[in-house]
């Protein structure tokens, strides 16, 4: 549903951030800084909505902002956090969330610890996803960085380890280590594919263990790296509709294997990105009232590539294939039902150094399958889901 | 003569161009508290990517100036990134709690000011700007 007030507190908060710039100010002797972004996006579709926006007849209920504060305690140790609110669609419902809190700890350049809420480091711009006004783009490739699954990965309540070693003539590397608890937000892919199969989820939970490694090799601009995470989930359901009503079952990914390699190369105005990701999700899946675990086992794999030119100072063009194919052997063929591409162009113009907008056109073919639970569902395309979309998306932020 | 004078015209602009371009040339000074007095071109750019907060033992910051021929100047020499580019590098860390935004002024005064009087504070000033109440770093 459109809360109209969470929308109306996500604008002010837009608006406000418009006329605030980074402030700093002391605590005792040490000095908290203090930041902000929002964001505000309009999105067209021809036939399919879109991430649960009413994108055919034209939304606008694609917002998001965050604030920070952050302080250096001593020369090696920091804190801070950031409150995150988001309304797309029905994705979130503006509700503000702690995006992250940690502190960090850093002995030396080659190691390092955190602990509290981190942003996960996977791929390239997991950490980093919310963030539009860092990239060329108004959507992240969706089939790499899914906005209706943000909440699966994009953080984790433990620790990490991490550091840079110098490889001299090699260039350096930066690794990161961790482990934690994860909690899945009850608004989002899963929830509402789960719903389009008449069946109510009461809970999610899980943790993550994995790694990170980041490349700077000595080709200049040349960047290479790979992740690997291991995620389990605990999912308590139940059906509330069709002739299974009333059946609870529970299911357990042990374990959803993610591995991912990526790589990044800047030169002069240019910039080109690619990542590829495999996912291997096992699945146990218990019948309350039936004394055996059903195991399913299902594969997806998402990639994306991508080229950006500045052609001034303040105008950057774009574009992007991206690519993720389902595993479902119910559909053999090349089915609309198996996969999602989307080609897309975009322009970005810079006002000035904290206020962007943005221009992006969308060329998508596919809607994914039953069983997948990102970007096309049936409760907002009740007349059935069309084989293409294109799709316009306008898209203007500002940081502080 | 035509031609002479052609020559000696664009000897001229040469000159008036080179003597721009060194005038637009940058000096790294420290605060007084940084007791190295030389510095790498590489450790430059590693204490403004934020790799490196330490100079010779003493802790370093990193201060930038906004916009202008040295700021630019000291981003083509040292860090090899447009303005753009090194202002989303500090915002992708700024946003997920790993740094601070370094301290950006308006001006080689008012950088030479908050250097003079910031414990381990490192900035860039134009050629010609004065520098007085801080030290200048010889770059290797």
């Amino acid at each position: 549903m459109f809360h109209k007030r969470n929308a109306m507190a996500l604008l002010a908060v837009f608006a406000i951030s418009m006329v605030l710039h980074a402030q700093d100010f002391k605590l005792g002797s040490r000095t908290v800084q203090m930041h902000g972004f929002a964001s505000q996006g309009f999105a067209y579709s021809n036939d399919n909505n879109f991430l649960t926006m009413n994108t055919s007849s034209g939304s606008p209920a694609f917002t998001e902002g965050a604030l920070n504060l952050s302080m250096a305690v001593t020369d090696k140790f920091r804190v801070g956090g950031q409150g995150y609110a988001r309304k797309i669609g029905s994705l979130d419902d503006g509700r503000p969330a702690l995006d992250w809190a940690y502190g960090d700890y850093k002995f030396a350049p080659w190691f390092g610890v955190r602990g509290g809420k981190v942003k996960t480091a996977i791929g390239l711009y997991n950490d980093t996803q919310d963030m539009a006004f860092l990239y060329t783009w108004a959507l992240l490739p969706q089939g790499v960085y899914p906005t209706d699954l943000r909440s699966t990965l994009i953080a984790h309540t433990g620790g990490d380890v991490y550091g840079r070693i110098n490889l001299k003539k090699a260039g350096k590397l930066d690794y990161t280590g961790y482990y934690g608890l994860r909690s899945v937000d009850d608004r989002e892919g899963y929830t509402y594919f789960s719903a389009q199969n008449g069946i109510n989820v009461d809970s999610m939970h899980g943790r993550t263990e994995g790694w990170d490694l980041r490349w700077a090799t000595a080709i200049k601009g040349l960047t290479l790296g790979t992740s690997w995470a291991n995620l389990t989930m605990h999912r308590n359901l139940n059906y509330v509709g069709g002739p299974y009503t009333g059946f609870y079952y529970t299911v357990d990914s042990r374990p959803d294997r993610a591995w991912v390699g990526y790589g990044n190369y800047s030169v002069q105005k240019w910039e080109f990105s690619a990542e590829y990701r495999s996912y291997n999700d096992l699945e146990y899946i218990h019948f309350l009232a039936i004394p055996f675990n059903m195991p399913l086992n299902q594969s997806t794999e998402a990639w994306f590539s991508s080229a950006t030119y500045r052609i001034t100072p303040k105008i950057q063009v774009g574009v992007y294939h991206s690519n993720v194919h389902y595993d479902n052997p119910a559909n053999k063929t090349d089915s609309a039902a198996n996969h999602i591409y989307d080609e897309v162009g975009t322009v970005r113009y810079d006002l000035n150094s904290h206020w962007d907008v943005k221009a992006e056109g969308h060329f998508m073919d596919g809607y994914g399958d039953i069983d997948s639970e990102q970007g096309f569902y049936a409760q907002w395309n009740p007349k059935g889901l069309k084989p293409k979309t294109d799709m316009l998306v306008l898209r203007t932020s500002y940081n502080f | 003569m035509k031609h002479l004078s052609l020559i000696l015209i664009a000897a001229a602009v040469a000159l008036c161009l080179s003597w721009q371009a060194q005038a637009a040339g940058v000096k790294v000074i420290a605060n007084s508290s940084v007791s190295a007095s030389t510095i790498s071109a590489g450790d430059v750019k590693d204490v403004f990517l934020l790799d490196k907060d330490s100079l010779g033992g003493s802790h370093v910051e990193p201060v930038l100036t906004k916009g202008g021929p040295a700021h630019e100047a000291f981003l083509k020499e040292y860090l090899g990134k447009s303005d753009s580019v090194l202002q989303a590098f500090y915002r992708s860390l700024v946003f997920t709690g790993k740094a601070s935004m370094p301290k950006t002024l308006g001006s080689d005064a008012e950088v030479v000011a908050y250097v003079a009087k910031t414990k381990g504070a490192v900035g860039y000033v134009s050629g010609d700007a004065s520098t007085s109440g801080v030290k200048t770093l010889e770059v290797k």
